[in-house]
């Protein structure tokens, strides 16, 4: 049996005129967890939103098991357990941290009708236990009154709560301190072994390094790297991130010399 | 390089062993419930402050307590607490703007609006009007009216959702369209209810204007809408939609909810509301303009009214309570002013200032939220 979770092929993606993607490919495996890399607009983000089905790729295909998907949207990535903490609007301000958490899986009696006092406290259950976060006083606080940390962590804890198979995280530990940042890190490792993979973009190398199996680095929209930890190095990736695909390989003549 | 000396403190920081104290001493939010009585209702105020409708309530019984004692110094001159203030002014003007309120609230909610509401008024009254006379069935009149309400606030909403322009636009220009399509089906002539339902008795009179004495049929119109409309906004899932589009679409679209179709649902309640409304009005006014120009003025009225309760002109925020006391507030100070000081000409001087200076309150409560 293949160990194969989601696979994409000769991804491309347009916005008008601008190619954002070029036939990118890869593949999440079970138990894994990936790091997504690379310069500002090199289409991270972008490949983060087709993963999850947000935003509808312009070619190319995208397998689930080995089984192709042919109509992505988020309703069908939601029934195969991706989860995805995206970089920007992924709360409702307005609304409270629990209203937030169940948004559009609200907790519900057969008529629709919410159970607000139920999901107020698994709210405050989650927050306690997936991350760990100073400051806010109680999940009916409203978004708006939070910290970006702290919105983060709200965000962090919606995706973990829900995921199944796939987590995608994109950059989400952009404004955590350092102990939400390594408490979060640990968990996308402990993750790994309760079968559930995840995607982790972000600018910051050693927390890629530190955590993920492997590294996939993008460049204007092209895939530059693909390689398991083992074979590379931090320095590699920088190369990778900061020069392109002329800058990895310079890095390789001169570490062949 | 000065940039892999930066990571590299970055690194040693993050291999640093975790101080497991500190993380077991943080606060449980689960523990941090609040006990007793008082804990319970001073959270839940504070959770109110600024989102629904407290203080603006605060200010409508402050006002009704100070005319009430005003009435009661002076009933010879300020007539409030009068049978016919209450019954005959009060609890028609209140249900009918407050019923409109909800509806243009839960639009606004759904972060749109629709500017053509006073000629769809006039519009829906056309249709109920035509339909009892075709059918000789005042009930098949009033779903008509109810339909026809739903119809048109839906062919709004296409068009809204459809070429994306703004409500405020695609609204403005369908509103002269449904003054005009209210000309187009009756002439010019204005439409009124055949004389025998406007009679004691008469079931549909029961059930729209009835007289009680000290209150009418409306009030308690406002009494079902306003309970369902609360269950259903703030209780029901959908409304739970409703909130998320109106306060940010992007991030209701990433968890799969769909904001167009969220959108139409939100025009779609709106006008079975304006279209009962339509009905609830010419049962007590019974002659309209089809061109509206009858009831224009509501148009305005009712985006004050849900402003005045706390509705957020960008959308994602609003409460039906507060809706119904923008509403009630309103007509308050137009009664006050006609009552007190014979100055109904002064209305929408008044009307006006009062709506400016609780949307800058609402704006400041908006800061002090928690
Ligand atoms: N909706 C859009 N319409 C047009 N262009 C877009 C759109 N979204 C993204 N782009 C473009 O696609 C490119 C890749 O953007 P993307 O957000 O995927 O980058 P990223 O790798 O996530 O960058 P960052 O590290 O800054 O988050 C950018 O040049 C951006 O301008
Ligand atoms: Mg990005």
């Amino acid at each position: 049996m293949s160990n194969e979770l989601l696979r994409l092929d000769g991804v491309t993606k347009r916005y008008g005129p601008n190619t954002v993607l070029k036939d990118v490919s890869f593949t999440i495996n079970k138990n894994e967890v990936v790091g997504l890399l690379g310069d500002n607009g090199a289409g991270k983000s972008t490949l983060v939103k087709i993963m999850s089905g947000v935003v509808p790729m312009t070619e190319g295909s995208y397998s689930w098991e080995g089984k192709a998907v042919p109509n992505v949207n988020r309703a069908e990535t939601e029934r195969l357990g991706v989860e995805t903490i995206f970089q920007d609007s992924a709360l409702v301000p307005q609304m409270s941290i629990s209203r937030n958490i169940f948004m559009g899986r609200e907790m519900t009696n057969a008529l629709g009708f919410m159970k607000i006092k139920k999901m107020d406290d698994i709210a405050s259950e989650i927050l306690d236990t997936v991350v760990t976060i100073e400051g806010i006083k109680s999940s009916k606080q409203l978004v708006q009154s939070l910290s970006g940390g702290q919105a983060q962590a709200v965000a962090i804890a919606r995706a973990v709560h829900f995921k199944r198979s796939l987590l995608i995280l994109d950059e989400p530990t952009s404004a955590l301190a350092v102990r939400a940042t390594e408490a979060l890190l640990d968990y996308l490792v402990q993750l790994k072994s309760e079968g559930v993979s995840s995607v982790l973009v972000t600018h910051n190398l050693h927390h890629a390094f530190q955590v993920c199996d492997r590294h996939i680095v993008m460049n204007h929209g092209k895939k530059i790297l693909d390689v398991k930890r083992e074979e590379t190095t931090v320095e590699e990736l920088t190369a990778a991130v900061v020069g392109g695909a002329e800058g990895l390989e310079k890095y390789r003549a001169n570490k062949k010399k | 390089m000065s940039d892999e000396k930066k990571s590299g403190t970055e690194l040693h920081v993050l291999t640093a062993p975790l101080q497991t104290e500190t993380i077991q001493t943080i606060r449980r939010l689960a523990d941090n419930k609040p006990k007793g009585f008082w804990g319970k209702l001073t959270s839940n105020l504070q959770f109110i402050r600024g989102r629904g409708a407290l203080e603006i309530s605060v200010v409508a019984v402050v006002l009704l307590v100070a005319y009430s004692i005003w009435s009661l110094a002076d009933p010879e001159n300020f007539r409030f607490l009068s049978e016919q203030n209450i019954s005959g002014v009060l609890t028609q003007s209140v249900p009918l703007l407050g019923i409109l309120a909800i509806a243009v609230g839960i639009l606004m909610v759904a972060g749109e609006f629709d500017l053509s509401l006073g000629f769809a008024l006039a519009f829906n009254a056309v249709i109920f009007i035509r339909i009892l006379e075709w059918t000789g069935n005042i009930w098949i009149g009033v779903i008509g009216g109810i339909l026809s309400g739903t119809l048109v606030a839906l062919i709004n909403g296409l068009i809204v959702v459809w070429t994306k322009i703004p409500s405020f636009i695609a609204t403005l220009g369908m509103g002269f369209f449904w003054g005009g399509a209210g000309l187009f089906v009756n002439g010019p002539n204005s439409v009124s209810l055949p004389n025998e339902y406007t009679k004691d008795g008469n079931l549909f009179h029961f059930t729209f204007a009835q007289d009680f004495g000290w209150f009418r049929s409306q009030i308690i119109w406002l009494v079902i809408i306003g309970t369902l409309a609360w269950y259903f906004l703030h209780r029901h899932k959908l409304g739970n939609h409703i909130f998320a589009v109106g306060g940010n679409p992007a991030a209701a679209k990433a968890i799969s909810i769909d904001p167009n179709k969220v959108k139409l649902m939100s025009f779609g309640i709106y006008g079975a509301l304006v279209g009962l409304s339509s009905v609830i009005f010419i049962a007590r006014i019974p002659s309209v303009s089809p061109a509206g120009t009858t009831t224009q003025d509501f148009t305005l009225f009712a985006i004050a009214a849900a402003v005045v309760g706390g509705a957020s002109l960008v959308g994602g925020k609003g409460s039906v309570f507060g809706m119904i006391v923008g509403a009630a507030l309103i007509e308050l100070i137009k009664d006050g002013l006609i009552l007190g000081f014979d100055a109904g000409i002064y209305l929408q001087l008044f009307v006006g200032v009062t709506i400016v200076l609780a949307a800058v309150f609402n704006k400041y409560m908006e800061g002090k939220a928690s």
